[in-house]
């Protein structure tokens, strides 16, 4: 252990790759974000389907669309994130189709280091689309969750004042889940940072995790190197965390 | 003959394998007021929920100014703005204020603006006594206030009939004067109500008719008079008794019984 560096040194030697950091970081965000929009409309619109898309027997030629989002949501809970990945990755090539993604580039300045920042190729497209169809799945389950709790006098009430089905569901079911979907939803909203690191597996993306393994192989310091990024991810998901509950209080109903 | 403004028709209904009602009809004038009571589990509920078709009955018709409302290619939505509903349990829309329960449905479902929505809201609001409260939320509501909003609510819609479903039952016996006091007003100006309730009080002062149901019959009919003076059947008279218990606010019906002894 003699050229073993002192924790000091070490972090120094780690930080002086903070451009790599901070790009990989960027990516990782870019792809979460995106992954939890996405997957929150996919999620509300399988939750509405799964609670109100039972088919009435008037209308016996509409397919059971609860049903539908049932097996959606089964099956994407139900198998490991990681190989859905692949699965999306590998799908259009075992198909015979080579998809046409747009490359987009971005890069700036900052204290004198040039950023490089890769937004959209190909594994990036696979990333965010297999994150969002997986977020999806679990977002919905929170929103159904809220969706019942929401009661079914409110539905009655509005159908009492001959509010249509869809407007009552829009105008007073709706307000009153997404607000008290909040707590458990930030659930997802604190998850999701974490599981946007298994797109490092497909390869190819410059995210946190990949910046994190050239930086080890090139200081040799692997523990600082991911303590590093453990606390990185710590500071953004206490964030996102604080900015939820500032949210659900903001939004909350007065006398409740 | 004038004609009903409510008519219900030998209606049934069962859930699974449950018989709830069991073949009820009766008749609703415009302007009129009626009480149904009778013991919990009776159907009363039932009744009011097939009325305005949030459980269609199984079997029998219900006609509303002489048109059929059970047959299938009718707009229920539309029958819905025309009969009001008061739920035991209020149901206000929680996210919203008071006014704003009370003009959404004009808004979403009437299609008013929304000055023209807040003016008539406004208006029912005072009806109840509560233009004051009208920028609260249900949840900084007494009960009392928040069963007056449930009243304001189906009002604004300007319906033909107002089915009220135990409105003071959840309510603390403090609070229920002021609801029923609010019932009573809108019964003296006229609106037709349908109401299942044991505050016989209420129906002594407004009711032409009490209706007796159980286990999913009407048993016996007859004004406030009739019920407490002459009873007809055994289950009135044992569920009267009950109430007398319970309430013991039947010495009134005990001295009208004596008045109408001796005269």
């Amino acid at each position: 252990m003699i050229f073993q560096a002192n924790p000091i040194e070490q972090l120094v030697a780690v930080l002086g790759y903070w451009d790599r950091l901070f790009s990989g970081f960027l990516l990782t965000m870019w792809m979460y974000i995106w992954a939890l929009i996405l997957g929150f409309f996919l999620g509300l619109f399988l939750a509405l389907l799964r609670q109100y898309g039972h088919p009435s027997k008037r209308w016996w030629f509409i397919p059971p669309f609860d049903k539908i989002s049932t097996v959606y949501i089964e099956i994407f809970r139900g198998t490991p994130l990681i190989a859905q990945l692949f699965f999306f990755f590998y799908l259009p090539n075992a198909l015979n189709i080579s998809p046409d993604i747009v490359v987009l580039n971005t890069s700036f300045n900052l204290f004198n280091r040039e950023i490089n920042l890769k937004l959209l190729d190909y594994p990036i497209f696979i990333g965010i689309l297999a994150l969002s169809l997986n977020s999806g799945a679990y977002q919905a389950e929170y929103l159904r969750g809220s969706l019942i709790s929401v009661g079914t006098g409110q539905l009655e009430a509005a159908k009492s004042i001959g509010m249509s089905r869809l407007s009552s569901i829009r105008h007073i079911v709706l307000p009153q889940a997404l607000r008290r979907v909040i707590p458990s939803w930030s659930n997802e909203a604190a998850y999701l940072p974490k599981y946007t690191v298994l797109v490092y597996f497909i390869g190819g993306v410059e995210e946190l995790f990949s910046q994190a393994d050239f930086i080890q192989h090139r200081t040799f310091f692997p523990l600082t190197t991911y303590i590093i990024v453990a606390i990185m991810f710590i500071i953004i998901i206490t964030l996102i965390s604080k900015l939820l509950d500032v949210i659900h209080k903001r939004t909350g109903i007065p006398g409740l | 003959m004038v004609e009903p403004l409510l008519k219900i028709s030998d209606v049934w209904k069962s859930y699974d394998d449950l018989q709830v009602l069991k073949g009820v009809s009766l008749e609703l004038l415009e302007r009129d007021v009626k009480v149904i009571f009778g013991p919990s589990g009776s159907g009363k509920s039932t009744l009011l929920r097939c009325i305005n078709m949030l459980n269609p009955p199984d079997k029998g018709e219900i006609y509303l100014r002489g048109n059929n409302i059970t047959i299938p290619k009718v707009d229920l939505n539309a029958i819905r703005t025309r009969i009001g509903m008061v739920f035991q349990h209020f149901n206000l829309f929680t996210h919203l204020k008071a006014i704003d329960n009370v003009s959404i449905g004009l808004r979403r479902v009437k299609g008013l603006k929304k000055k023209e929505a807040n003016e008539k809201a406004l208006k029912a609001l005072g009806r109840v006594k509560l233009t004051e409260w009208a920028e609260h939320y249900p949840a900084q509501l007494s009960g009392g206030q928040k069963q007056r909003v449930g009243i304001a609510r189906a009002l604004a819609m300007e319906p033909d009939v107002i089915l009220f479903d135990e409105p003071t039952s959840a309510l603390d016996p403090e609070l229920i004067g002021e609801v029923l006091q609010v019932m009573l007003d809108l019964a003296k100006a006229g609106t037709t109500m349908l109401v299942v309730t044991h505050e016989m009080g209420f129906a002594r002062a407004v009711a032409s008719e009490l209706i007796f149901i159980d286990e999913g019959i009407i048993i016996e009919k007859g004004t406030s008079k009739h019920f407490s003076v002459s009873p007809k059947s055994e289950r009135v008279k044992q569920f009267l008794r009950k109430l007398d218990v319970l309430y013991g606010s039947h010495e009134k019906l005990l001295d009208d019984s004596e008045e109408e002894e001796k005269g």
